[in-house]
């Protein structure tokens, strides 16, 4: 497998190249730079533009640039950000973790949801049950993300006008945005965990509406096609329970092609939880990104793509190494 | 530069009498004498984070530099009421007879945060580093006039003189403004690294306890995208209190929670999260209107407080030397009359801002009422008037498309280029593009990427690469609301000429651009007022830029929330309160 694994290693240096450099030609498609916004303002001289502009090497050409870049990058170093002038892994460190917390939540709460469901729909094929399921995931496919927050929040709204009402109970029953309460910093570790845990649950549940509905169909489908297969049936036979028979052995087959899977959410840890994080001000990866791009602070977008390429390929290295362990078929020479 | 000299010599006895601190007056805040309490959070909101905390290398608004950097020690300050200059942390300052020469003299009870006094040198220092090269701060520009440095000079043991190498009004707020930066940290630094050292210190990873300010809450803590937190300075209040003489500010601590987006923060304040808010639209305040009305929040909203400082215009292009036909047009003040007529300011205001903006004629933003010339030409709604205009020019045929024609055939059609995703630029232009198609003009909008439009309008040259563009600014100032780079014909925002060999095309903009000197250099306020007024009625009557309107800025505040200005002192230059003076009901 060793001898594999460096293989595979050698293969990424040119995806890699050939990843950011399309990156980093595109963002050079993009008319105007950093600085073009700036000469709006009536204060700013044009030298103290072309000043800056020579201080962040813009007035080089695009080649000189990438080389430069990429032999950082090589080095270890991501660049300086423009905008906030520091470094661009200082940048992009906290809303990369921040972005992790709610999605590692959404994961779990998806997994805790859909597969009991998947399971369900698929013991239960055809039931009310089933259908029942099915409708509820395929709303949560179709409703974007960022909308289905701003419903949730309306409703926490609403229910706090009718609690008011009916019990005089004044308060929200979960936060509308923020990731921390406003006396965080008084809290003690637990409670800051908690209040975090918080303030994630709505977003986090948002986020794990979106793959539920994929999730909990291909569980069922793979569930349905194993309780359909021969070994089944002779465990069954063997008068093993229902519980056994459904858990033990046919979710464990129906969930290969899952832990396959497991190397995608890799990239997609840091990826973000997309537009919530903007609506319900979750200071995570998509803003961050968002700002740069709007602000064409490029070597903090480059940073961005860099990072999840790179985890990108190692997802895909576990997701192949990973199917070699459960997938007695698979093996690397 | 009289009344200078006289509210100088007045405070200038009084302070020597005593080491009297700085008064906050009671005329500046609604609540009565003896009302305000001390304790208390103001929780407020800013929709991006701060880039650093070091005030040299800052190069935008920055929350944290706001309130901790630009909230310090400033020579001079103004109060919500007036224009004028006061003394702050300057004890008196004098001016002499030609306006060349300031002398201030600075207070002694003025303290870092960290306990160490403010001296001569913290000034000095600051103004060594802004004026650096290398150092490359933000506040560069400002101390050149003309290419030529102000000077900054120690004199006698506790004053400064600056000496500015030609009279202009615009530095005078350049002295106003300049600040201490800690001599005894980053002047030490700066004097053992270097410009480099001093450009990499205070990052936002540096622990904010290492940082000292004069300012009246100090920041103690930073979370990124999350919040910052100020705590009061105890040695504010040592030389800042209001007329009873208590110790300011009254509140003890002053928060910022970092919003992705002013959504997020308006749910923040429906919540009960935050204690002010400024809405963007009428839309903002209906929802919190409704929210006050179902008892959510007890709030006060104050709608269509005054016009922002910000237009939305229009400007033809002057060069465009590859068709001249075009080129004679934009350049023929009756056409832009005529497209001013075009212009429906009331439509604009009403279905673009839902009635929460201000009808604009000249370059001064409404909002600098001292400054506004009332009795310009205004070339409003009037498309009988504009027909009139253009058939003065020789387009007094339609051809079968509507078309308004000339003699040699030639069809008025225009491309009004404006910024793809600015929702009501591409409103107004769509507005101005209906109204002038009724009569005859073939506007077709064009909405560009937005640097891409900046590019087009910033070119220079004989020929440049567009028609018209709708676009707006910012900015302006109290003391001289006419811009630098705007008005005079070499400006890099002179944008409607920008053939730079050729200078100024016409009498009127030579003659506004002398008079843009000549109204710098008048240090006398109405004098200048005087100046002003003339160059707004050229820009009225050539239209170089037809401005559109103004949108009206809106405050809303829970009622728990007191000291606010009193209601005739609420506007976008003075915003709704004396942070200082700001208390929590209890």
């Amino acid at each position: 497998m060793l001898p594999f694994i460096i293989r595979r290693f050698f293969h990424l240096i040119p995806t890699f190249i050939g990843a950011t450099l399309l990156a980093f030609v595109i963002s050079q498609l993009v008319p105007g730079d950093f600085l073009t916004q700036k000469a709006l303002e009536p204060d700013v001289r044009p030298e103290t533009i072309d000043r800056l502009r020579q201080q962040f090497g813009l007035d080089l050409p695009w080649p000189v640039q990438y080389g430069k870049w990429i032999w950082n990058i090589v080095r270890g170093d991501l660049g300086m950000s423009f905008d906030s002038n520091q470094p661009v892994i200082n940048v992009v460190r906290r809303p990369i973790q921040n972005s992790m917390y709610l999605v590692i939540l959404s994961i779990v709460l998806l997994y805790a949801v859909a597969i009991p469901l998947g399971v369900y729909s698929a013991v239960r094929q055809y039931s009310i049950g089933d259908q029942v399921v099915s409708v509820v995931s395929y709303f949560g496919l179709a409703i974007p993300n960022f909308f289905f927050a701003q419903v949730l929040i309306l409703g926490i709204f609403v229910t706090r006008s009718w609690t008011r009402e009916a019990f005089g109970f004044n308060e929200l029953l979960l936060p509308v945005a923020q990731m921390t309460s406003s006396n965080y910093l008084d809290l003690s570790p637990l409670r800051k965990f908690l209040d975090i845990l918080w303030h994630m649950l709505m977003p986090a549940f948002v986020v794990a509406t979106a793959g539920m509905a994929g999730f909990t169909r291909v569980l069922r489908a793979q569930m349905l096609e194993v309780l359909g297969s021969d070994f089944i049936r002779t465990a069954r036979a063997k008068g093993l329970g229902h519980q056994t028979v459904t858990y033990k052995h046919a979710l464990r087959n129906a969930v290969i092609p899952f832990i396959a899977g497991i190397g995608g959410l890799l990239p997609g840890l840091i990826g973000g939880a997309g537009l919530v994080e903007v609506v319900v001000s979750w200071p995570g990866i998509t803003p961050t990104f968002l700002q740069a791009l709007s602000r064409q602070d490029i070597y903090v977008v480059l940073g961005l793509l860099v990072v999840s390429s790179i985890l990108l390929m190692i997802g895909n290295l576990i997701s192949d190494l990973l199917l070699a362990v459960v997938d007695p078929r698979i093996r690397y020479h | 530069m009289k009344r200078y000299l006289v509210t100088v010599t007045v405070l200038a006895l009084a302070s020597l009498a005593l080491a009297e601190p700085f008064v906050w007056l009671n005329a500046w805040t609604t609540a009565a004498p003896g009302e305000a309490v001390y304790g208390g959070t103001f929780r407020d909101y800013d929709t991006s984070d701060p880039r650093t905390f070091n005030p040299f290398v800052s190069a935008e608004q920055n929350a944290l530099l706001d309130l901790a950097d630009t909230g310090g020690a400033s020579l001079l300050t103004r109060g919500p009421d007036s224009d004028e200059w006061l003394p702050y942390a300057a004890e008196s300052f004098t001016v002499s007879e030609d306006g060349l020469v300031v002398e201030v003299v600075l207070r002694d009870n003025i303290k870092w945060s960290d306990g160490t006094p403010v001296t001569v040198q913290d000034y000095l220092f600051r103004y060594q580093a802004e004026t650096d090269p290398e150092v490359q701060s933000n506040g560069f520009d400002g101390w050149f006039i003309e290419d030529e440095p102000i000077l900054l000079e120690q004199v006698g043991e506790n004053g400064l003189r600056f000496t500015f190498p030609v009279a202009d009004r615009t530095a005078f707020f350049k002295l106003a403004i300049h600040r201490p930066s800690p001599d005894h940290i980053l002047g030490e630094l700066y004097r053992e690294g270097g410009a480099e050292a001093l450009r990499g210190a205070w990052g936002t990873e540096t622990p904010l306890s290492e940082t000292v300010w004069t300012s009246p809450w100090i920041p103690t803590a930073y979370t990124p995208g999350e919040r910052l937190v100020f705590e009061r300075n105890p040695t504010f209040g040592e030389w800042n209190v209001d007329e009873q003489g208590n110790a300011l500010p009254y509140l003890d601590t002053y928060t910022i929670l970092l919003v992705e987006s002013g959504d997020a923060a308006l749910n923040l304040y429906l919540a009960g999260e935050l204690d002010a808010f400024s809405p963007r639209t009428l839309d903002d305040i209906g929802v919190i209107n409704v929210a006050v009305q179902n008892g959510d929040i007890d709030a006060t909203v104050i709608e269509n407080a005054s016009p922002v400082a910000s237009s939305q215009f229009i400007v033809f292009n002057w060069n465009k030397a590859s068709d001249p036909v075009k080129e004679g047009l934009f350049r023929a003040s009756e056409f832009r009359q005529a497209m001013s007529h075009l212009v429906d300011r009331e439509a604009i205001t009403e279905l673009v801002y839902g009635g929460a903006a201000s009808p604009m004629w000249t370059s001064v933003y409404q909002v600098y009422t001292f400054w506004v010339n009332e009795d310009t030409a205004k070339f409003g709604y009037d498309p009988e008037a504009a027909t009139e205009l253009l058939a003065g020019l020789g387009f007094d045929q339609k051809n079968a498309d509507g078309v308004l024609t000339d003699g040699e055939g030639n069809a008025l059609a225009i491309t009004l280029a404006t910024n793809a995703g600015n929702t009501q630029r591409e409103q107004i232009a769509q507005i101005f593009a209906d109204s002038a198609r009724e009569s005859g003009v073939d506007v077709e909008v064009q909405a560009l990427d937005f640097n891409l439009l900046v590019d087009q309008l910033l070119s220079t040259g004989p020929d440049r690469p567009f028609d018209a563009i709708l676009i707006g600014l910012r900015g302006g100032s109290r003391d001289w609301p006419f811009g630098a780079s705007v008005v005079p014909c070499d400006g890099n925002l002179h944008m409607y000429n920008q053939d730079l060999d050729a200078g100024c095309l016409t009498s009127e903009e030579q003659e506004a651009e002398e008079l843009y000197v000549q109204g710098r250099k008048t240090l006398d306020t109405q004098a200048a007022r005087e100046i002003g007024l003339e160059i707004q009625r050229i820009e009225a009557e050539l239209q170089p830029i037809i401005y559109t309107v103004s949108p009206n800025g809106h405050y809303s505040w829970l009622t728990s929330l007191r000291g606010e200005h009193p209601s005739e002192f609420v506007n976008a230059i003075v915003g709704s309160r004396e942070l200082v003076l700001t208390f929590k009901a209890e």
